[in-house]
């Protein structure tokens, strides 16, 4: 059902909640079974045929033009998601009058983009992270001096290694006594977790972003093509013809698949895990036209898309995404969780927190480049899991173990 | 007894029928040793829960099979009479109660452990000084791996009148300890804070489990206990490897002394 907020932010659908109240999107028990079946059965053929850990498409339908995929599933808007997490921030009754509050975000969301965007003065953090405590408390004592500051991302500003943890114990004890001013602080979810487990203590009551339901998927998803073209656009599956955008109430009694339910459970309700699915999913014209009885024939879709831009989406079982190599010891798992933990890390940085020789990071990288887990940033100096490989590596944390973020079951 | 009863039962059984009983045994067993090298194989491509969950059905399934078997043999050999059983398990009880009095001690406590559950594969135990992962229990014995990988074989029946220590009871939660003997005289909770960054970051701790630092004042130095989860209970040797090393570290930056077992004897 759509919320006033949903209305009000159309890029920030759902508002921001208290982190206590996030939850998963819901998804049927047969899913879930298929899901876990699927998950035993990939960890053992995983095994049997190593070589297959890259994305590959089931299909032979043409993608979109890199042109057409920024028109019809672009990057969210930056300054807007900022506007709309501000007027959250002072709405929110709970929130108003908190003199920084505390937004924990999952892995590529982009909010610490539009946090650096916000007009507020940034606080980077310094060259060294390694730091004494009475370095750490002088440092933050010179960042802090005004008011109005914003730390886009607090996992940029520590690092998994004993003399690596001094900036972050620092300011959460300026942030205890309320000394460090008037501000806000973003942090990605697997660091806020590693920290509320460290200081579980810890003085903040931090919000986050409405999960992404399929409902709500829809409505941004349309909200998204629409900031570029300025029109619905209108999405069809290509296997059944039937509808995925644009959003129900535009469409009539158009039928509709479950494809956006599907996509919001895989992603867990992280819309950039989401966004980059959709946009591997998008395709240009389908493998055959559907002539069911109980969807709308091609001259009704002509009906619908004259009024706007249309395409294809490929179903979810036909998109093969990148799995985490089974056979790998645990220098791959370190370092993915160690990339996950930080929001990435330059090799340097990798062998410091996980011990491991800079040889065996370089192979170790080398081969979830290859898989399509991690991607190196654009300076070429910092290494990122990647948003399609992220529900993998997710699951298979988990699995060995790990601690992982608090978006979980 | 009734031994003409016995006799009477025992006549009835002819060779084919003895024939076919042996075929369905040999059937039972074949499908028993299938099963557990399946499992085995699979749980080892297998991690987390669903390892567990298949190490667990092992017993259980060879149970059924031998309970299956039993039920279907008693009817090719003899008439199901209420005469002819007391006749036959009466003479097996007596016969096998002197022969394989051990034995059967082992395979009536096999059956308690499936009921009990003090271990199963897949658990870290400790008995009678011999500490391993639990690989697989059989009907007569269970068969644990050391951490030098050594293969134990223990007969149930030691549960009888043994201490059995088991560290992670069905769960994947093993807490470890490292321990470290160092020399007095330094600031002793800074350097239990030291230590307790020491094991948060480690890669190889379940953070989202206690994480404890004991410190106790002993004849031989202060005594440091560092304690923590392991990702898995298969990286327990690695972890408490890491944590000593991690934990020298700091104490040669802080200088203080790690006191060996010679120097502290």
């Amino acid at each position: 059902m759509s919320t006033e907020t949903d209305q009000e932010h159309p890029c920030l659908p759902g508002g921001l909640i208290a982190l206590e109240q996030w939850q998963a999107p819901e998804t049927s028990i047969r899913k879930t079974l298929r899901t876990g079946v699927r998950d035993i059965l990939d960890q053992l053929r995983a095994s049997i045929h190593p070589e297959e850990q890259a994305f590959r498409s089931l299909d032979d339908l043409p993608l979109l033009t890199p042109d057409r995929l920024r028109q019809y599933a672009p990057p969210p808007d930056a300054a807007e998601v900022t506007r709309a997490i501000l007027a959250q921030l002072e709405t929110r009754e709970a929130l108003r009058g908190r003199s920084v509050p505390f937004l924990v975000v999952p892995p590529f969301s982009g909010l610490a983009r539009s946090l650096a965007d916000s007009g507020r003065r940034v606080i980077t953090p310094p060259d060294n992270l390694l730091l004494s405590e009475q370095d750490a408390r002088s440092w933050w004592q010179r960042q802090l001096s005004g008011d109005h500051w914003v730390i886009p991302e607090l996992a940029d500003f520590w690092l998994r290694h004993r003399s690596g943890l001094s900036l972050l114990k620092e300011l959460f004890a300026l942030l205890a006594s309320d000394k460090a001013g008037t501000g806000l602080i973003g942090c990605s979810s697997w660091c806020w977790q590693f920290w509320a487990n460290y200081l579980p203590e810890l003085p903040v009551a931090p919000v986050t972003p409405a999960p992404l339901d399929g409902e709500r998927l829809v409505r941004w998803l349309d909200h998204l093509a629409r900031s570029q073209t300025g029109q619905s656009l209108t999405v069809r599956m290509t296997h059944d013809g039937l509808y995925v955008l644009p959003a129900p109430e535009q469409a009539g009694q158009i039928k509709y698949s479950s494809f956006a339910q599907d996509l919001a459970s895989l992603a867990r309700g992280n819309p950039g895990v989401a966004l980059a699915i959709w946009r591997r999913a998008l395709r240009a014209r389908p493998e055959a036209e559907s002539e069911g009885d109980d969807v709308k024939s091609e001259g009704d879709l002509e009906a619908v898309t004259s009024s706007g831009p249309g395409c294809w989406v490929a179903p979810l079982d036909q998109l093969s995404l990148p799995a985490v190599p089974q056979s790998v010891g645990r220098h791959s798992s370190h370092v993915l969780h160690a990339l996950l933990l930080h929001e990435g890390l330059s090799e340097e940085q990798l062998a410091l927190v996980t011990g491991l020789s800079h040889r065996e990071v370089d192979l170790t990288l080398g081969r979830c480049q290859r898989a399509e887990l991690v991607t190196v940033a654009d300076t070429g100096t910092y290494f990122h899991v990647t948003p399609l490989g992220y529900p993998a590596v997710r699951k298979y944390l988990l699995s060995r173990g790990y601690p992982a973020d608090g978006f979980g079951e | 007894m009734d031994e003409s009863g016995l006799q009477q039962a025992l006549e009835s059984i002819s060779s084919v029928a003895v024939a076919e009983a042996l075929a369905l045994v040999v059937i039972a067993s074949v499908l028993i040793v299938l099963i557990q090298k399946l499992a085995s194989a699979l749980a080892e491509k297998l991690s987390g829960k669903p390892r567990l969950y298949l190490l667990a059905t092992v017993p259980l399934a060879r149970l059924l099979i031998i309970v299956v078997t039993v039920i279907l043999i008693v009817p090719i050999l003899v008439e199901p009479s209420f005469e002819n059983m007391v006749a036959i398990f009466g003479a097996l009880a007596l016969a096998i109660g002197f022969a394989f009095k051990d034995y059967i001690n082992s395979l009536i406590a096999g059956l308690v452990t499936l009921y009990e559950m003090p271990y199963r594969p897949g658990d870290w135990i400790e008995v009678n000084g011999y500490y391993g992962e639990v690989r697989s229990i059989g009907i007569r014995a269970a068969e644990i791996v050391t951490l030098d990988d050594t293969v134990i074989v223990i007969p149930h029946g030691v549960l009888w009148n043994t201490l059995l220590a088991n560290s992670n009871d069905g769960s994947h939660n093993l807490m470890c300890v490292a321990e470290l003997f160092l020399e007095p005289n330094h600031d002793v909770a800074q350097m239990q804070a030291l230590l307790r960054d020491v094991i948060y970051t480690s890669p190889l701790t379940r953070t989202y489990q206690p994480v404890v630092v004991a410190v106790t004042d002993t004849e031989e130095g202060m005594r440091y206990r560092l304690k923590g989860y392991p990702l898995e209970p298969r990286d327990q040797t690695r972890f408490i490897s890491d944590l000593t090393a991690r934990a020298s570290e700091v104490c040669h930056e802080q200088g203080v002394k790690l006191l060996c077992r010679s120097r502290r004897e």
